[in-house]
């Protein structure tokens, strides 16, 4: 059978193609532009011109820069959110698989999770230090919570028949963790890992503000506690564009990772 | 062979007690094709997942080629109803059929021969990259006989696998399963709650009662061998045999009440 050719609506030609790029870049360009027209020739010390704070951008954000403070802060993020990942879905498989575990960890899982996770910088330090192990724990303790979560929650829920067809099939160990378990909580998992990405970004920034002789929050107050306001700017511009780019490319891995799932789904919606 | 000695089964949660199978023997012998039917809510599917080792008795035994099942025992494959639940949409067709084999270890070029064969015996042999849900339901269904194949079962267990497809759909699927059986002389227990499905496609339909389940009748099905969907369906002995069945299953939903 032939699917019937049909005549896009006005809508779905929006979704995909130019139409997608221009929705999606179209407000924040409006925004820019606002903000650049209502700043210029601002002389309010606070809130300086937007072409002064790009002007200053290009200047702070060099090569070095990037190296002494920028860079450090990516090391920090990626191995705390790293740890709270593969720590997460461990820890998850675990507590999801077995009822006593969970009934055992759970009290004290929403304990610590309660705690606000910037409260522990200053325990961190007295117990580990100034150095770069203490920002990347309290960046780890912060974002495993979603992933933790998240991962209980999809090892719960995944489906009665294709258990009994692993057990059928003498689909044990590894074969079974890997293709049945992980799998079918792997949704979960990326929605949490996608909350804790953004939890990470904020605990890495906090944790340098507090303690740190560098690093991408460091720099930002460092820059505000010297009156160099335009220079503050943009680092706050900085950190935002670094959110986007680690958000598109958390979606790309997404894309990669959950294809099946989100086939599964437009197909069953069509049909 | 499969062996069921006085299986019960009492489904007891949240204070509410069911007697799910009352007393139930019967025995398949190795090679035979045995359709079980009943009405519905008879515990056909509670019988199935008994003799596949997914649930454990409450007494009586069920013995597969001469052991007795405590859990899922090898050389026995099971079809689930839910196709779209039984494979991994995650998986290709090819790694959904292929994944029993690994985990038995078979050697790689052997399980790449046992995945081909069993994907062309389905009719699927173009399509072994493709994922689950981007085929019909029909050719799901395929997918889950195929793996079943591949893993070279002695006795297969089939749990309404054709009641969620079409009607076109499931008569080729009524024959595929018919040549499949020949060709792998395989011991087969088909459940079905279809009368006329139990008639065309077993060597013998076994009625079930309503629970407390017993056998109700346990009729041979002396068609031949070669059966066809229009000449066997407009068979004199069909009819026969499907009236018997029939009127036996009204008699044991009407008989519902009798002590």
């Amino acid at each position: 059978m032939k699917p019937t050719p049909r005549k896009r609506s006005l809508r779905s030609r929006f979704r995909g193609g130019p139409g997608r790029v221009l929705l999606a870049v179209g407000l924040p360009v409006v925004l820019v532009a606002v903000w650049w027209a209502a700043s210029a020739g601002s002389t309010d010390f606070y809130r300086p011109p937007l072409s002064r704070i790009l002007v200053a951008f290009a200047d702070t954000w060099t090569w070095d820069r990037i190296r002494s403070d920028v860079l450090p802060s990516l090391a920090r993020l990626a191995v705390g959110y790293a740890l709270a990942l593969v720590g997460g879905v461990a820890l998850g498989v675990l507590v999801g698989s077995s009822r006593t575990v969970r009934a055992l960890l759970e009290p004290l899982l929403e304990f610590l999770r309660a705690i606000p996770p910037p409260v522990l910088v200053p325990v961190f330090i007295l117990l580990s230090g100034l150095g770069d192990r203490t920002k990347v724990l309290v960046i780890a303790f912060g974002c495993v919570w979603p992933v933790l979560l998240n991962t209980v929650e999809g090892v719960r829920g995944r489906d009665e028949v294709l258990s009994d067809t692993c057990r059928s099939y003498g689909i044990h160990g590894v074969l079974r963790l890997r293709h049945l378990v992980l799998r079918s909580a792997s949704p979960q998992i990326v929605t949490g890992a996608r909350q804790a990405l953004s939890i990470a970004i904020i605990l890495m920034v906090i944790s340098e503000m507090i303690a740190a002789n560098n690093g991408l929050g460091f720099t930002v107050v460092q820059f505000q506690r010297g009156f160099q306001i335009p220079e503050m700017w943009s680092g706050v511009l900085l950190l935002g564009l670094l959110g986007v780019a680690l958000a598109g490319a958390f979606q790309l891995a997404e894309r990669r990772l959950l294809g099946w799932y989100h086939g599964q789904r437009t197909g069953r919606r069509e049909r | 062979m499969l062996e069921v000695w006085n299986l019960r089964k009492v489904y007891d949660a949240h204070g509410r007690r069911v007697e799910a199978i009352g007393d139930l023997t019967f025995t398949v012998p190795g090679g035979q094709f045995a359709c079980v039917v009943g009405p519905s809510g008879c515990g056909k599917t509670t019988l199935l997942r008994c003799a596949a080792g997914l649930l454990p008795a409450t007494a009586g035994e069920i013995i597969v080629d001469g052991a007795r099942v405590t859990s899922p025992p090898a050389g026995l494959a099971v079809v689930f109803q839910e196709y779209g639940r039984s494979l991994f949409p995650w998986l290709r067709v090819r790694d959904n059929v292929a994944l029993p084999l690994k985990a038995q270890r078979i050697a790689r070029s052997r399980r790449d021969t046992l995945v081909d064969e069993a994907l062309a015996a389905v009719g699927l042999a173009d399509a072994h990259t493709a994922y689950p849900w981007q085929l019909s339901g029909g050719m799901q269904q395929r997918v889950a006989i195929a793996r079943a194949i591949a893993y070279q079962p002695r006795v297969l267990l089939m749990d309404e696998p054709f009641a969620a497809v079409d009607a076109q759909t499931r008569a080729d699927l009524e024959d595929l399963i018919r040549a499949v059986w020949r060709r792998l002389g395989v011991t087969l227990l088909f459940v079905t709650h279809d009368i006329d499905e139990a008639v065309y496609l077993g060597q013998r339909v076994i009625v079930l009662s309503a629970a407390p389940t017993r056998v109700a009748e346990d009729l041979a099905v002396d068609l031949p061998a070669d059966r066809d969907q229009l000449t066997t369906r407009a068979d004199a002995r069909f009819a026969e045999l499907r009236g018997a069945v029939y009127a036996q299953i009204q008699k044991v939903k009407t008989g519902r009440t009798e002590p």
